[in-house]
């Protein structure tokens, strides 16, 4: 009974801190797309606008995100019956376009950036305490032009 | 190139559903499932209980019993309790028709109980003999364990759980939060099938005390120390839980079985 009202208590919080973080989240995470829509981002390796280049630099923007309580038991279940982990998407998601804005942030002065990759690790795995984290890497050039 | 700057319209990288909805659903699935072959599992080792011979219960039990007497202090004042109680159970077994002899095992706790184990053992715990001080009254609690070892419940007890155990672990494999979802449902049917066994037990235990004593003044009396006691403190949204049935109701069904019987008894 004990176990229950703990369980109860920690689904709960879980449930609520997180989705309220995550809502939170999102309306930054479109806030700031949206205010950076002109520098131009892309994965190619070439640089769009033959201009002369004056110079380039490694550009980096990192995040880890923990998943909440819920989320967790949400991924336990389906663990069991197997199928889309729906419940880490939205963590998944969140990490990528949080990690590509800090690195938009990071070069603001940039004229454009290029070569955009992104890496996902999750954090302690294997780990016996099992901390549910994952760490997502946005990695890029950014070009600067001859002014 | 022309670079066109936009922003996707949706975001189609994650599910649009209540998390909630899922959640529930998924929940539910899993109960229902555990939850049947609980059942079916909990039917088979009823089967097993009435199947399974006094002879191989003994065998098997052979290593607890020495656990059980690994628990019997040396005290010399338990060790006259313990005759005591001894006696009382070898008189009440007169009136049973168990094949094989009980052994009384007294525990140094404060529990007020006294459980049947298998391999013909009953442990007393030293809270019910102080709260239960005069034999008639411990008589009824006695013949409630023999009760249980007439219906084979220790076995039945000991087999539920071990299914319960094993379904846990199967199911997580360690992971003990899932288990923990899990875990009110199975304790939830175990109450309720063991709250109809408690009642068997209560009925075989007054058939024994009248057969003994030819009254049923001793069930009297050991309720009576319960409720003066109070030992029934559990809050009221507990008794779903618990296994035995809650102390009125018990008293209730009791008075309306002995009624039935006709036994002899002074005011409940």
């Amino acid at each position: 009974m004990d176990n229950l009202i703990i369980l109860a208590v920690l689904i709960s919080c879980g449930y609520f801190f997180g989705r309220h973080a995550e809502k939170k989240h999102y309306r930054s995470i479109v806030e700031r797309e949206n205010a950076l829509i002109s520098l131009p981002i892309t994965s190619s390796r070439h640089v769009m606008i033959l201009r002369e280049i004056d110079s380039s630099r490694l550009v980096l923007g990192g995040v880890v995100i923990s998943v909440d309580y819920f989320k967790r038991i949400l991924a336990g279940l389906r663990n069991i019956f197997g199928g889309n982990v729906r419940s880490y998407e939205t963590l998944l998601d969140r990490a990528r376009r949080e990690a590509v804005l800090r690195l938009r942030e990071s070069c603001l002065d940039a004229d454009e950036i290029i070569n955009l990759r992104i890496e996902t690790s999750s954090i302690s795995k294997g780990g016996d305490s099992k901390i549910g984290c994952v760490e997502v890497l946005a990695y890029a050039t950014a070009i600067y032009y001859k002014k | 190139m022309k670079y066109l700057p936009s922003l996707p319209e949706k975001n189609d990288n994650v599910s649009h559903n209540h998390p909630l909805s899922e959640f529930a659903l998924l929940s539910a699935g899993l109960i229902l499932f555990f939850g049947i072959v609980y059942l079916i599992l909990g039917l088979l080792v009823d089967l097993a209980a009435e199947k399974i011979s006094y002879e191989t219960e003994a065998a098997l039990f052979q290593a607890l019993s020495s656990r059980v007497d690994y628990f019997d202090p040396q005290n010399d004042d338990l060790a006259e309790e313990k005759q005591r109680v001894q006696q009382i159970v070898d008189d009440l077994q007169t009136c049973t028709d168990l094949p094989y002899a009980i052994q009384v095992h007294i525990v140094k706790s404060d529990e007020t109980n006294a459980i049947a184990l298998p391999g013909g053992h009953i442990a007393v715990f030293t809270g019910l003999l102080q709260a239960v001080p005069q034999d008639n009254g411990l008589a009824f609690v006695l013949a409630h364990e023999l009760g249980h070892f007439q219906n084979r419940d220790h076995l039945r007890s000991l087999g539920r759980s071990l299914v319960f155990y094993s379904l846990s672990a199967m199911l997580t494999g360690g992971n003990s939060s899932i288990s923990g979802l899990l875990a009110p449902t199975f304790g939830l049917t175990a109450a309720q099938y063991s709250q109809a066994r408690e009642s068997m037990a209560d009925r075989i235990a007054l058939d024994t005390c009248n057969c003994r004593f030819g009254n049923i003044n001793g069930a009297v009396d050991f309720f009576r120390y319960i409720i003066e006691m109070k030992l029934d403190s559990n809050l009221q949204i507990f008794h779903y839980f618990s296994s035995h049935p809650e102390t009125q109701k018990r008293i209730d069904e009791l008075k309306a079985y002995a009624d039935s019987k006709g036994y002899q008894y002074s005011s409940f």
